[in-house]
Order: structure tokens, then sequence, then C-alpha cells
């Protein structure tokens, strides 16, 4: 018959190391599963789609300096689902005549800019943020410029990614 | 007959014995209704898990369908609006209490040695009710969730090093989804209140090993100096728990109760219109516990100081409160006998409600 722990320390000793170890390996087996379905989501790659904005010929219409607010609405795959993102793209007409494509979430956290025409400023309803019609900040906790679309023309029509330019941290969206 | 039963299980397992240990608990006598406020804690989280469990029979934790599943509850469901109304009144009331509570544990010096793990396991509650209040509200699946959702993971991802990966882990992928949905379900349902259930044992145990301590005034008679650790382990006069201080906790619940349950039928829970991502026009607001928390983010702009609102701030502020016994180790009780703390705790207290007063409005007006 094996000796009691109580008889003796060396094999006291070695069950506590048993235990210690079986948890241990349970424990382990356990978490890797669970670590990499938690983590799955930063394995995944992001489905990037091209959506068609508008005919160019419309746009160049629009007044300089006068935001145009054109939903557009993403058709992409995320997780078990392809599922539609409705986006606000902010169309601005410069005086040059370019055209910029801007995302209408604040820059700080996200919330959803309103276009104040009296102050000809975006302000952010959270936290008091402002950006000029270009898209800079001119007031409030933001810490960069508006978010642009990275947008492409192809056969008289704008695209748009759903997918800001200049965003290595992917933030925003 | 009833004694027959009994006999039957104190033969086997020593009921009375064991129920007689659980109520003999002693308890300080002189200031028993300022003790009721952590029954009445798990009271209220009591009230939360059964009403909780009965809002899922109808619950669906899916983007588009969320909202409109709990305005079922609420319009087609019978009763169902008082249900969702106890769930929701009874969560504010609890996050209101939690301060209470930690305001009368605070004033009275009762996380001092030996009682810092009580304090430690409380902040751990602490953290997980108000997460709890916070993904219950993005549950909803109304435009304010959806703008919570953003914004409070955009709060995460400012967390140094690991922000980024941290809004993706909890989104579930780059922008709020689905996924996001039934990530906060999970959370909001199974593992915070599995949380919950695991330490409000351990806070009790806790509570029993030390003894309660109770305020200074229980300590009037006791002729040890004030700096004697001694001092504070044994009070002049105990009752049992049951049924002297289960009484006024039973008081004090049914009143509270009777509050929730009158706002649940007269004021109900607000479902609020569906989630638009167009919206030009909306203005987002958080719960109100979250205002103070929302006021800060309003200041320090600009990409090098963001983090100072996001980060720094919170996590500073939330550590000091975590570590409080560890930094203020004096033996004295009486909060006329450490002003300090005394006058800092008001202080803090005072912020709290200001900023929250004033975090509900908008820096800069929405419209002019
Ligand atoms: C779900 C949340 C909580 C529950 C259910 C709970 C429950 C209780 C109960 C039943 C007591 C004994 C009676 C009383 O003094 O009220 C108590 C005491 C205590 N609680 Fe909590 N509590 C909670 C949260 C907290 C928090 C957030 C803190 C502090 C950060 C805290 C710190 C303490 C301390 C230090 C004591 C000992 C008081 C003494 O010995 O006089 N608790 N708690
Ligand atoms: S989200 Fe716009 S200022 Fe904070």
């Amino acid at each position: 018959m094996a000796k009691s722990s109580e008889e003796s320390p060396a094999r006291r000793t070695f069950m506590m190391v048993v235990i210690g170890l079986i948890s241990t390996v349970i424990g382990i087996a356990l978490a890797v599963p669970i670590l990499g379905e938690v983590l799955s989501p930063l394995f995944k790659k992001r489905d990037i789609v091209w959506t068609k904005l508008s005919a160019v010929s419309d746009l160049e219409k629009i007044s300089p300096l006068t935001p145009k607010f054109i939903p557009v609405y993403f058709k992409v795959k995320e997780g078990w689902s392809i599922n539609t993102l409705p986006r606000q793209v902010i169309v601005v007409k410069d005086i040059t005549g370019d055209l910029h494509f801007f995302s209408n979430q604040c820059t700080h956290l996200g919330c959803p800019l309103h276009w104040i025409p009296a102050r000809q400023k975006f302000m952010c309803p959270c936290h008091g943020g402002m950006f000029n019609v270009l898209g800079e900040v001119v007031g409030g906790p933001p810490p960069r410029p508006l978010y642009e679309w990275i947008h492409k023309i192809d056969k008289g029509s704008v695209f748009i990614q759903n997918k800001f330019l200049d965003n290595p941290k992917e933030r925003g969206i | 007959m009833f004694k027959k039963i009994q006999d039957w299980f104190d033969e086997r397992i020593g009921l009375t014995e064991l129920i007689n240990e659980f109520n003999g608990e002693r308890i300080p006598r002189r200031g028993g209704w300022a003790y009721t406020f952590g029954s009445l804690l798990a009271f209220l989280f009591t009230i939360q898990v059964v009403t909780g469990i009965f809002l899922l029979f109808y619950y669906v934790p899916y983007f588009p369908i969320a909202r409109n599943a709990t305005y079922f509850i609420k319009h087609h469901v019978m009763l169902g609006n008082v249900l969702l109304g106890i769930h929701l009144w009874g969560a504010f009331t609890m996050i209101f209490f939690l301060l209470v509570h930690m305001s009368r544990v605070y004033f009275s010096g009762a996380y001092k040695k030996p009682r810092e793990l009580q304090w430690v396991v409380g902040m751990v509650l602490f953290s997980v009710v108000v997460i709890l209040g916070l993904t219950g509200y993005m549950l909803i699946g109304n435009e304010n969730s959806w703008w919570t959702i953003n914004v409070l993971t955009n709060v995460a991802s400012h967390t140094p090093v690991i922000g980024g990966f941290l809004r993706i882990i909890i989104r579930g992928g780059t922008e709020t989804s689905v996924i996001t949905m039934q990530h906060i379900f999970a959370v909001h349902v199974w593992l915070l209140p599995a949380v919950v259930m695991l330490f409000i044992p351990i806070h009790l145990f806790m509570i029993r090993k030390t003894g309660h301590q109770g305020m200074a005034l229980e300590y009037k008679n006791n002729k040890l100096p004030d700096d004697d650790p001694n001092k504070w382990i044994r009070p002049d006069g105990t009752v049992p728990f049951f049924p002297d201080q289960f009484y006024k906790d039973m008081i004090v619940a049914l009143g509270v109760f009777a509050v929730i349950y009158i706002l649940a039928v007269v004021v109900g829970a607000p479902v609020g219109p569906m989630y638009r991502p167009l919206a030009l026009n909306f203005a987002p607001e958080a719960d109100w516990y979250f205002l103070a928390n929302e006021e800060l983010l309003k200041y320090f702009p600009g990409h090098g100081l963001i983090i100072f609102s996001t980060f720094l701030v919170p996590t500073i502020g939330f550590m000091i409160l975590f570590a409080l016994p560890f930094i203020d180790r004096g033996h004295e009780r009486s909060p006329f006998k450490r002003p300090a703390a005394t006058v800092l705790g008001i202080l803090f207290l005072l912020l709290l409600v200001y900023l929250t007063l004033i975090g509900g409005e908008p820096k800069a007006p929405a419209t002019v």
C-alpha cells in the first residue's frame, strides 16, 4: 500500500506536484481554444467592397464648399451573414473644383456629425468637436481631420470603398 | 409534523445547526439601518437575475431585431412593460446604492486593516455591475445603443499598445456588427453575472471572517486608543443577523422595491427609435451614471492629449479607488478624526454630481 501524505513528506510533495500539473494541463488545454475563439476576429480579413456612390457629372454640379450628404450601402460579409452597412458620404467640392469624400463620423470617438449651415461647420453632438467644411479640426477634442473614404472614378461614376484613407489603425467607420 | 421533518434532516446533515450558524452572525447594534445597503444590493442583484432570465424568453440579440424585440416585450407581451421596467429601474437603483454602500464603507473607514480585501472584492463587484449597466444599455438596439457601442469601443481602442486589438476583439471585427451584439449579449447575460454570483459570496465570507466593523459609534465604550487596530474588532454591543438585522434589511428592501415597481409601472423603460447609422441630426446620450465620464471626454483636445480622457484619468482614478485600503493606512475610523479622508470623500462625491449634471449637456450646441 502506498504511503499517505502524513506518513511521508516526500509523498506529499509528489502528490502536490501531480495535482498542480494536472490542473495546469487541463487549464491550458481549455484556455487555448477559448483564447482562439476570443481572438479569432484579429485573424480574419476584413471584407472590402466597392459601392457606387453617384455619377461624377451629378457631383460636379454641387455648389462649392457646401457639403452634400449621400448615403451608401456597403454589402459586406460579417461573421456568418452578409450585412448592409449604411454609411454617410459627405461630398464637398473645394474652390479648385476637387471633390472630397468625408465620413460623417467624428474622428474623436465616432459620433454622427451635424452640418450647421449658419456657422459653416460640422459639429459633433457628443463632446463638442468642430470641423470646417474641408474637414479640418477647428475646435473640441477630435485628434485629427475628418476621415476620407477611399474612392475611385470608373466609367463616369464615383465608387466608394468601406475603408478610410490614411487610417493605419483602422479607427472610425 | 414539522418537527419530525426537521429532525430527519438534523440527524443526517445537522441542518438546524447550519442555519443557526448562518443566521447568528453578530452585527453591531447601534447603526443597523446604515448596514442594510449591502443586503439591499444582494437583493437587487437577485431581482435583476430573475427579471433578466425571463426577458430572455422574448429577447433576440441580433442587431436589426434587438430593438424590435425589446419593443415587442414592452408593448405586446402581457405585463412585459412591468418586467422590462423592473429590470431597467432595478439596474439604475443598484448603481445608485452601490455608491451609497461605498460611501457608507468609506466614511466609516471600514476598508482598513483587517478588511482591505472586502473593499478590493467590492471594487470588483462595482466595476462588473457598472459594465453590466452599460452592456444592458447597448442590448436595447436603439439609436443610443448603437452610438454607445461605437463610442465606448473607440474609447477602448485608445488603451496603449493593445487598444486597437481590444476594439476588434470586442466588436468581433472592424465594424460594429451582428457579432458585436452577440458578444455584448454573452457578456451581459452570462459572463458578468457569473462573476457577480461568484464574488458576492466571497465578499460575504470575508465579512464573516473578520467580523462586521460598522461605524465608529459602535466602539464608544471601548477604552483602547483609536490607533490600536484591536479596538475595531469588538463592537460594544451586537445583535444576531436573524432576525434583528434581517428585519431591517427586509424593510429597506420592500421600500426600495416599491419605488422600483412604481417607476416600472408609471415611467417604464423607454425603448426609443431603431438605430440609424445614417442619422444626420441625432445627439447620442450616455446613461446617467456614465455622464461624469462623458464630461471628461470633452476636455483634452488633440492627438497628444486624447489618451488622458480616454485612458489615463479614468484608469488612474479607478486604480486609486481600488487600492484605497493600501493608500490610507491610518487606524482612525471616525470621519471626524480623519478630516482629510472625509473632506476628500465629500469633494469627490460633489465632483461626481457636478460632472454628471453638466455631462448631459453637449459642449457646443448641436443646432444653432
Ligand atoms: C453587488 C455589490 C455588493 C454587495 C451585494 C455587497 C454586500 C455587502 C454586505 C451584505 C455587507 C455587510 C452589510 C453592510 O455593511 O452593508 C457588505 C459590507 C462591506 N462591503 Fe459590500 N457589497 C457590494 C459592493 C461593495 C463595494 C462596491 C464595496 C467597496 C468598494 C464594498 C465594500 C464593503 C466593505 C469594506 C464592507 C465591510 C463593512 C464593515 O465591515 O462595516 N462592497 N457588503
Ligand atoms: S465623438 Fe465627436 S467630439 Fe467626441
